[in-house]
């Protein structure tokens, strides 16, 4: 008995086993803070969840849980950028976002300051429910003037996000999910602010998506070619600024287009590429792929991405459905 | 202690409580073990002796209202809910099931039981206080108990609430802090501690009673004088022990527990054993 209890170790929200999980983001972190004596962390009582439990222990000194406490994170960030830091906040995305929008916008936006926001937890990729649950924190953050927003496809590009976040010279927000499991090897492809990056090539149909419904989209682009439709697949990891070249570009050479995210349909990538398109002059057949403006419910994320509709099985029906 | 219950009655109920906490969470290792033993006797207290309500009818306007606003203490908030006879107890073992309204952070989908849907920690003592205000303006003799958490309280919408309820003198209001002094991070005073709280939050106008939080006849006697006090909300320091009630669990002090199959077996059988 006691020999199990020593095992007893605290899990956390996203962790419920034994072996540890990678943690590539805080790993990129902590790298970038050894070399950049400005950078300074931030966390409201979700340190394991968000891989900042390095920072804490590497570098003690700039570090600070703030308690439970999200508001006076973002503004406490924002006078420690106005000394010079740059300091990286971290909670939950629907925290860290939707419950904290005046402190981001008045002590971090309008100054310009260079205060990055880092939420775990993006869209239904989560058990703990809809008040954990960010599906319009892409919206709100897109409407902030000076925000830049990234958003990873998978670890192999969590590394990158550090690296972007660093050269926007401003505000971030960084939407984040931890693997579950430890990912298979991949050479990811070069990141860049502003660029979306080309996963596959097809001429039918473009799916642009983000975040953890890019590899959805690979597999339905599979599924696609098999009954011979060709899916050029984009990863826009850069949801602001947006590639508008690319959308444009893929627009005139696929001839049909949706939109993939874990998030609503309103207001995030779908409704970027729209505008976009849009003011571009282009029609097209199109339709936008995310959760249809309605609460969602806490449950495993394979189980939600089917229920609403995210995954690949929803993805090839919406692009059947305007070929 | 009140007169009209039986003590013993009650502390049976906890240990049958703090059964269904293991039985729920220990299939998926989904859920809060040690907060739900460390609560199960204040859940006891205001849902089977305190309260007043209407299993049958929960949307009785007169109702005294529970408002737990640490949402994800759910283990022992559902077992509760279902023994008292909100629903089934079979549904119990859907806890935290795909699909299962049952979920991790409490929401109002299961029924019109969960006051508020309350995730997002720190919003929920504000809707008791709303609704706590509405029943006076209507005359209602309804009370308002809000379960919070020690952590929770690290939030600075708790305190523009508690302000409010002290400055109106909200006097049926009763907080009560889950006082398990751990947060997230592990005890509470790694990060931040709450304390002086009873000089806090006399000064922000409460009637303010510290007490033995696993002790059932001690707290009745608390809301008893909480009931009693005229002109002020009141406020109890409900000091709790995590994991109550097993002892290989009593005192370990963490947010969230691995739970393996081996311990949960054996604190099922050591609360099968009191009962
Ligand atoms: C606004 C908000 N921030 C962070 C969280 C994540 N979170 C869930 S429980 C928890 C710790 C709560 O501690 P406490 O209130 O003491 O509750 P206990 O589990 O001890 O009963 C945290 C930080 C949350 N749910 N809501
Ligand atoms: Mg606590």
């Amino acid at each position: 008995m006691s020999k199990t209890l020593t095992q007893l170790e605290a899990a956390d929200f996203i962790n419920r086993s034994f072996t540890p999980l990678p943690r590539s983001y805080g790993d990129a972190l902590v790298e970038a803070a050894l070399q950049d004596d400005r950078i300074t962390a931030l966390c409201a009582d979700l340190v394991p969840p968000t891989e900042t439990d390095r920072f804490r222990d590497e570098l003690p000194d700039r570090f600070l849980n703030t308690g439970i406490a999200e508001a006076n994170m973002i503004g406490m960030a924002g006078g420690m950028a106005r000394s010079g830091e740059i300091p990286f906040c971290h909670s939950f995305c629907a925290f860290i976002t939707k419950r904290v929008l005046d402190q981001i916008t008045m002590q971090a936006a309008y100054p310009n300051l260079p205060v990055k926001i880092v939420g775990f937890l993006p869209g239904i990729a989560t058990i703990l429910g809809v008040s954990h649950q960010a599906i319009e924190d892409v919206a709100i953050m897109r409407a902030v003037p000076n925000m830049a927003i990234f958003e990873p496809s998978g670890p192999e590009y969590h590394a990158a996000m550090v690296e972007m976040a660093l050269a926007w010279d401003g505000p971030v927000y960084l939407r984040m999910k931890r693997p579950d499991t430890t990912p298979a090897a991949f050479t990811p492809q070069k990141l860049e602010i502003g660029k979306g990056v080309i996963r596959r090539e097809g001429s039918d149909i473009t799916i642009i998506s983000a975040g953890i419904c890019v590899s959805e989209a690979l597999i339905a682009a599979e599924a696609l070619a098999k009954d011979g439709i060709e899916a050029r697949v984009i990863d826009m990891a850069s949801l602001k600024p947006i590639d508008e070249k690319l959308i444009i570009d893929s627009a005139k050479k696929t001839g049909a287009m949706i939109t993939v995210e874990n998030h609503s349909i309103i207001g995030g990538l779908g409704s970027a590429v729209s505008e976009t398109l849009m003011e571009a002059g282009i029609g097209l057949p199109f339709k936008r792929v995310g959760i249809n403006d309605q609460f969602c419910e806490g449950g495993t994320t394979a189980y939600l991405m089917n229920k609403f509709g995210i995954d690949c099985e929803g993805i090839t029906a919406a692009a059947k459905s305007i070929l | 202690m009140r007169s009209d219950h039986n003590l013993k009655d009650l502390e049976d109920i906890a240990t049958k409580l703090r059964l269904h906490v293991v039985n729920m969470v220990a299939p998926s290792g989904q859920g809060y073990v040690q907060q739900g033993l460390g609560a199960a006797d204040i859940f006891t207290s205001l849902y089977f002796a305190e309260a007043k309500m209407d299993p049958k009818n929960p949307t009785w306007a007169d109702r005294d209202r529970i408002f737990l606003t640490t949402a994800h203490n759910t283990a022992i908030f559902y077992a509760t809910l279902g023994e008292r006879g909100f629903f089934d107890t079979e549904r119990l073992s859907t806890y935290v099931t795909d699909g299962s309204e049952l979920e991790i952070n409490s929401s109002e989908r299961l029924g019109p039981f969960v006051e508020a849907t309350c995730g997002s920690l720190g919003q929920g003592l504000s809707v008791a206080i709303g609704c706590a205000i509405a029943a006076k303006r209507q005359g209602r003799t309804s009370r308002f108990y809000v379960i919070i958490g020690d952590g929770e309280m690290q939030e600075g919408q708790v305190w523009e609430a508690a302000m409010l309820a002290g400055a109106k003198g909200l006097d049926n209001l009763c907080l009560i802090v889950d006082y398990n002094f751990v947060q997230s991070e592990g005890a509470m005073d790694k990060v931040m501690s709450l304390e002086p709280l009873m000089d806090k939050m006399a000064s922000f106008g409460f009637a303010c009673q510290e007490v033995d939080g696993n002790d059932i006849g001690t707290l009745l006697n608390a809301y008893d004088i909480a009931r009693q006090t005229k002109g002020k909300p009141s406020f109890i320091k409900a000091n709790t022990i995590m994991g109550k009630g097993v002892a290989s669990l009593e005192g370990l002090m963490f947010h969230q527990l691995r739970f393996p199959q081996e311990v949960a077996d054996s604190a099922r059988a050591e609360l099968e054993a009191q009962l």
